[in-house]
Parts: C-alpha cells; structure tokens; sequence
C-alpha cells in the first residue's frame, strides 16, 4: 500500500461531555491505538489557517469525530475541505442526553469515562481499518486492471 | 451586563490547547459563572447562522494555543468584540512552566497554569465590571 494517512479531525466541544470525550479518544487514537497511521489538525484552523489546513481533508482519508448531533467537525470539514469518508459520533455511542450533559473538565469526569472513551476510540479505529481496507481493495483492483491491460492475460497466470 | 464569552482554542495538538480549554471552564463553571459562559469553537467555524447571530457584539476573551491565534480570529470572523486575546503559552513561560504535560494530561505544572490564566481572566471581567 503507498503510504497513507487518516486525519482525524475532532470536536471539543466546550459545552458538554461528548466534546472532552471526542477529545480523548481522538487522543488516544493518536498516541496509543494508531500511532504512526493517523494524523490530526485542530479543527479552528479550517478559518484561521491558509490554504495548507484547507488541503488536509483534500489529501488524506478523514474521519470527522463529533460530540453532538450539530456534527460541527464534519460540517466544517466538509465546508471547507471537502467530504470526509466517516462520521463517529459521540452522541449515538453515548446516548444525546449523556452526551450532552456539562460534564467538561477534566477533573470532573464520570468514573466510568475510561470505558466510554475505550468505546469511541474502538469506533474510530473500526473506520480507520474500513478506509484502509476501501483503499487495498482499490489498489488491488487497479494493479489487476493494469496487468490485464499491459498483458492481456488473466489473474491464473497461465492464460 | 450581558455576559462574557470566553473562547478557548482547544488544539488537539498541543498541550496548550488543553491549558486553554480548562482555564475556560474553570472560569465559566466554578469562578465566574453568572459572569461569563462559554461557546465552543468548532460551532463557531461551521459559520451557523444561530451561533453567529449570537456572538453579534458580544464581548468576548479568547485563549489561545498557538501562534495561530484560531479563537481570536475565529470570534472576530463571528462578529464578537474581542477585547482580550491571551496566549497559554505565555503564561506558561511566565510562570517558568515549560512542561506542563501533553495534549492529553496536564500535570501539576500545568493545572497551576491553568488557574494562572483563569485568575487573569476573572480580574479582566472584574475590571468590566468597575467601568
């Protein structure tokens, strides 16, 4: 496979407990369960920044990571870079109402976040391997068109 | 007196990013709450029409990670009145607090930046309120 990253873009929210917990997960995500495999930019940037942010989601595979139904970081992905190829959000792994509720800091997460932050971090990877599977699969299609282009012959070999 | 918006940048990237976003919270939920509220910023950059209407004219604080200055420019774009634009990292220095944990865990340097900031934020929206 070329090598190939996923960009990760995430909420983080201010305003209610799927934002820290998007935030976590994308973390750990990065530093733990993907390293090397995934990248991120803050989300801001897609304004403040110039055109090189702008390019991100235009270069690499995304995954918007979102707190709540408002889905701001596929929005504004999409705004601005162009379509992300998955969504994970919080709201529907935790439920709207635990998702939206002011627990912030990160003093004062629930005892059970770990959990929750494992459960969403999970999720991000199963779209992380289905892209990288989406682009084997694409590779492998191409490499096979090319060969029956340039040799005329089929997969077996022998033909 | 409507009240203060405080606006951190919350970088995913740096650990500055996360100084911000606690020192906002600790001034919107413990230190100033009838004073001061906070928006998030990634509802800013989708360019709402609810949010954008919101923030017309409101006086708002941001704090920022990187020399990027995203919440700034960010509110500015959504029409707030940005009266002060604070930088983590240069309260990091002043308080020579260089490693302040990561982008994920701040330690006990950081959480002491983090206060350093919400106590400046509070004596701003103090001296708002005396004029």
């Amino acid at each position: 496979m070329k090598e190939t990253k996923i960009g990760i873009v995430s909420c983080s929210g201010e305003e209610c407990l799927g934002g820290t917990i998007s935030r976590l997960a994308t973390r750990k995500v990065l530093e733990k369960l993907r390293m090397g495999e995934t990248v991120t930019i803050c989300l801001p940037l897609f304004i403040a920044g110039g055109e090189e942010e702008r390019l991100f989601a235009k270069v690499f595979p995304t995954i918007a990571v979102d707190g709540c139904s408002k889905l701001c970081a596929m929005r504004a992905t999409e705004k601005y870079s162009g379509k992300v190829n998955a969504v994970v959000n919080v709201a529907e792994i935790l439920g709207e109402e635990k998702a939206l509720s002011e627990l912030v800091s990160l003093k004062e997460m629930p005892q059970d976040y770990e959990e929750i932050v494992d459960k969403v971090a999970n999720e991000i990877c199963k779209k992380i391997d289905k892209i990288i599977s989406d682009i084997l699969t694409k590779e492998a299609m191409e490499e096979l068109e090319s060969q029956g282009k340039s040799g005329g012959g089929c997969c077996c070999g022998n033909c | 007196m409507s009240k203060v918006v405080v606006i951190p940048c919350s970088g995913m990237g740096k650990v500055y990013g996360l100084i911000a976003r606690e020192a906002a919270l600790k001034v919107v939920r413990e230190l100033k709450k009838n004073e001061a509220e906070t928006k998030c910023l990634a509802y800013l950059v989708t360019g709402d029409e609810e949010i954008k209407n919101y923030m017309q004219g409101k006086k708002c604080i941001t704090i920022d990670g990187c020399p990027k200055m995203c919440a700034a420019k960010n509110a500015k774009e959504a029409g707030a009145e940005v009266i002060e634009e604070l930088k983590s990292i240069e309260f990091a220095k002043e308080k020579r607090a260089m490693k302040p944990g990561t982008a994920t865990n701040l330690n006990e340097e950081g959480w002491e930046v983090v206060d350093y900031i919400a106590d400046k934020i509070v004596e701003i929206i103090d001296n708002l309120e005396v004029k």
